[in-house]
């Protein structure tokens, strides 16, 4: 979601607005328009690398389609998007599945105008930050439906900016609510319980929970993308990373070779994780105030705290290679640095990039096998969902909510941009994506003889099932050992242990806001010496005044001072 | 009906409307955010708190000296180029011109990244290690990269309009090469010089996007501060950009941009 970002930051600078790419799907007459606001590529833009496409044609290892001798696509059967799927896909949006990758849009406004009766088009347009989406709903631009971040949807219900979502919204028993029959009990209990934080400052005095103002869309961790091989060149042992957890951005021998995230968030965040880390790590896990605790220490904003995080932020500073919104992904493939502090989506894809051994663009790399940790003490759950703001069409953004979360739709939303869906699927259709996408069957592999891993289970009972699970509530899939504990399946899918260890991110208020923006700029930016600025001011006016001599210089005549012997100057006439 | 008669002042219309909307209605909302809070009421707390902070003082001071040195290093460059250019008896000097200036037909931020690449590049060499963390280096660099051509163009278009026959006064008069340039060239070129700082300095105090990306980010611009203002708050985002506008007038005032002389004509591009 965060990709992409420097263009937008080049444009951005170019005319301080945010890039705006409309995309309008479908349209016609006497039809009423969706307004969605999206990050930049989150949904399933249709066409090549998209599940449908993929899933149905065969592929090259580096994921581009293969052609036959005529130069076509060569069409294969798939597992996953097979004849049951095809059905579905016709029955619901009144037509055969293309093998080409339909976008996902497209099929939105079929399948809304053969539910509803009405014929609908959706104008598409998407954000770089939730800053400069915030930006753009105060100057006034209306939508019917936003995709922000946790702490940004507290912010905006807070501040009165949402509508609630209908009650209906939330009955099972009405056939076009896919959102509440398909959402993954363990976000429903998140939102339910907002993560142990209520939303402060209520415009009509009661305590508001997001659960009432926002539908998940996609959600995940952060942690760190490591290069275990390059650990190993420089003498250090994997499991080094372990016992340091946050410490990995302060500790001398990662010098130049870690990046922190340019952006306030995330990397303050971080800071609060260094700064605090022996106390995060001395809490209670059984108790039950854990993660009310563990979720205070990582939103606190007083001075006290700021006082304390704002030298290990300069640590961070000194020790980091870059702050980085972009370019991380890219480094770590190519080697260049050895730890990226990232969104579990974009590790995912980082891992992915580098075993394909192609750099961003496509050029020929290294293989090489990356791994990502969460770190012990704690870390951040993050989630993006779907918002409406005030007088929003609310009928048509919450049939798009369903929409979206249909299971067969969650996959390609998830295949696409590669973060994880909230979706798990009344009949646990997501753990068969799980498994499609990391299952280990070794014997199907492998031929008799040879040596393998034996698979491990990998329990994602509490994604299917809720937190609180029963004993016999259980489900798994087979994985890979590695895939299980340090790659894409651990990244992607976190284990339960990492959730329970994860803090939501709480918005910052008025004064809180300051206080951090403040300390930010003191990070980002050089305080120089009182005395530095004197000089620096004072040699900055000797230049002006040395410009302002030069540029009358011929007035004042500096080379030749007098007439030489024998003349008399006259009075000299400019033209 | 009478049709309104048409006169020159009637070409002027677009240009009025476009200053009025992008230039002095934009301003005005700048003055506006700088002096009001967050309750929107007048307020001269961000003005208070920009003067008394002394980080946001020096990022002000910082941008200047990197816009400074990267204006003089560009001038040394170009000054030498130009004038070879001008004087040269080459046929064909036309390319070696757009050599200089070809770059700046490819996109500016795939040209930042391809340094950056090459910079990672040298940076692997034993000997060149030390690019990897010497940002400030960097950051000028590439500006210097970037803004090389506006220096040059200006500068060349200069001295190409210098009368020939001028030069061949001076050495008929018995000037040596070290009295004629001082003498003639470079008080003639100075137009040129002018309007090629003014080009190179303004825009390297704020182009963030060389700093972000060769700078690791650790390189802080004021363009960057006021970009990361807008984020969160507009009214310091609108004062820290307000003051910046008093740095860029001040510094055309110093240049002579607002004289109208003649000899300014046509040399800024």
């Amino acid at each position: 979601m965060k990709r992409n970002k420097i263009f937008s930051l080049a444009l951005a600078g170019a005319m301080l607005l945010p890039t705006l790419a409309t995309l309008t799907g479908c349209g016609g007459e006497d039809v009423i328009t969706l307004r969605v606001y999206n990050w930049e590529e989150y949904i399933d833009e249709g066409g090549e690398k998209t599940f449908i496409f993929d899933e149905l044609h065969e592929l090259d290892e580096n994921g581009d389609p293969l052609l036959d001798e005529n130069g076509d696509h060569i069409h294969i059967e798939s597992d996953i998007v097979d004849d049951d799927y095809k059905a579905w896909y016709e029955e619901t949006m009144g037509h055969a599945l293309s093998e080409e990758g339909p976008r996902i849009l497209d099929d939105f406004c079929e399948w809304y105008e053969r539910t509803y009766g009405q014929k609908i088009q959706v104008e598409y347009s998407t954000f770089g930050t939730n800053e400069d989406m915030y930006n753009e709903i105060i100057l006034g631009n209306e939508y019917d439906l936003l995709c922000p971040s946790d702490y940004m949807i507290m912010k905006l219900a807070a501040e009165g900016r949402l509508e609630k979502y209908d009650e209906t919204f939330f009955d099972e028993t009405i056939p076009e609510n896919y959102y509440v029959r398909n959402v993954s009990p363990f976000i429903a209990e998140k939102f339910a319980t907002n993560a142990g934080l209520e939303i402060r400052s209520d415009p009509d005095g009661g305590a508001i929970y997001w659960q009432d103002y926002a539908a998940g869309y996609m959600w995940g961790t952060t942690g760190f993308v490591y290069n275990p091989a390059a650990l190993e060149a420089a003498g250090i042992a994997e499991d080094t990373l372990e016992t340091l957890g946050w410490d990995v951005f302060t500790d001398s021998r990662f010098k130049s070779k870690i990046t922190a995230k340019d952006n306030v968030r995330d990397t303050y965040f971080a800071a609060l994780g260094v700064t605090y880390q022996d106390e995060l790590l001395s809490l209670d896990r059984a108790a039950d105030d854990y993660i009310p605790k563990l979720t205070a220490i990582f939103n606190a904003t007083d001075d006290g705290t700021i006082g304390a995080v704002e030298p290990t932020l300069m640590d961070i500073k000194s020790n980091i290679y870059s702050f980085e919104t972009d370019t991380g992904k890219s480094d770590m493939v190519n080697g260049k640095i050895w730890l990226n502090y990232a969104w579990s989506g974009d590790a995912v894809y980082a891992l992915d990039l580098a075993e394909s051994g192609k750099s961003e663009d496509g050029e020929d790399e290294k293989t090489a096998y990356l791994n990502y940790f969460v770190p012990e003490a704690g870390s951040n759950l993050f989630f993006d969902g779907w918002v409406m703001p005030k007088g929003a069409n609310k009928k048509a953004a919450q049939a798009f909510v369903n929409f979206m979360s249909m299971p067969q739709n969650a996959m390609r939303n998830s295949y696409y941009i590669g973060y994880t869906s909230v979706i798990s699927g009344e009949e646990f259709e997501m753990l068969d994506y799980a498994d499609y996408l990391y299952g280990y069957y070794p014997e199907d592999e492998f031929e008799e003889g040879e040596e393998y891993d034996e698979p491990v289970d990998y329990d994602l009972s509490y994604f299917f099932f809720g937190e609180n699970h029963a004993e016999d509530e259980y489900v798994s899939i087979p994985a890979e050992p590695e895939q299980a504990e340090k790659r894409q399946l651990f990244a992607q899918f976190p284990p339960e242990d990492v959730i329970a260890r994860s803090a939501v991110m709480d918005y910052y208020d008025e004064a809180a806001s300051i206080r951090i923006n403040e300390l930010w700029s003191r990070v980002k930016a050089e305080t120089l010496e009182p005395w530095t600025i004197i000089v620096i001011v004072v040699s900055v006016v000797a230049i002006a005044a040395a410009v302002l001599l030069l540029k009358f210089g011929s007035k004042i005549d500096l080379f030749r001072l007098g007439p030489q012997k024998g003349y008399k100057k006259v009075k000299e006439e400019r033209a | 009906m009478k049709l309104p008669r048409f006169s020159r002042k009637t070409l002027c219309i677009p240009y009025a409307v476009f200053l009025v909307f992008f230039v002095i209605i934009p301003m005005c909302v700048i003055l506006f955010y700088a002096f009001t809070d967050r309750q929107m009421h007048f307020s001269f707390s961000n003005f208070l708190r920009f003067f008394s902070d002394p980080t946001k003082l020096s990022t002000i001071v910082y941008s200047i000296v990197i816009a400074l040195i990267t204006t003089v290093i560009c001038l040394v460059i170009a000054y030498p180029v130009a004038l070879i250019l001008a004087r040269s008896k080459l046929k064909k000097k036309f390319v070696i011109l757009m050599l200089f200036v070809l770059p700046m037909w490819i996109n500016f931020v795939l040209r930042v990244n391809a340094l950056r690449e090459l910079f990672n590049l040298l940076s692997q060499s034993e000997a060149l290690s030390w690019l990897e963390n010497a940002n400030i280096f960097k950051t000028i660099v590439g500006m210097v990269y970037d803004f090389l051509p506006f220096m040059i163009l200006p500068l060349y278009t200069t001295m190409l309009k210098i009368d020939t026959s001028l030069y061949e006064a001076s050495a008929d008069l018995g000037g040596n090469a070290f009295t004629t340039f001082f003498r003639i060239t470079l008080p003639l070129s100075m137009p040129g010089i002018m309007s090629g700082v003014t080009m190179v300095f303004l825009p390297s105090m704020t182009n963030y996007v060389v700093s972000d990306m060769l700078g690791n980010a650790k390189v802080t611009i004021i363009g960057k501060f006021i970009y990361e203002y807008f984020g969160s708050d507009w009214h310091m985002g609108s004062m820290v950009a307000l003051v910046l506008l008093i740095v860029v007038f001040v510094s055309t005032l110093l240049s002579g941009g607002f004289k109208s002389e003649e000899n300014v004509r046509g040399t800024n591009l």
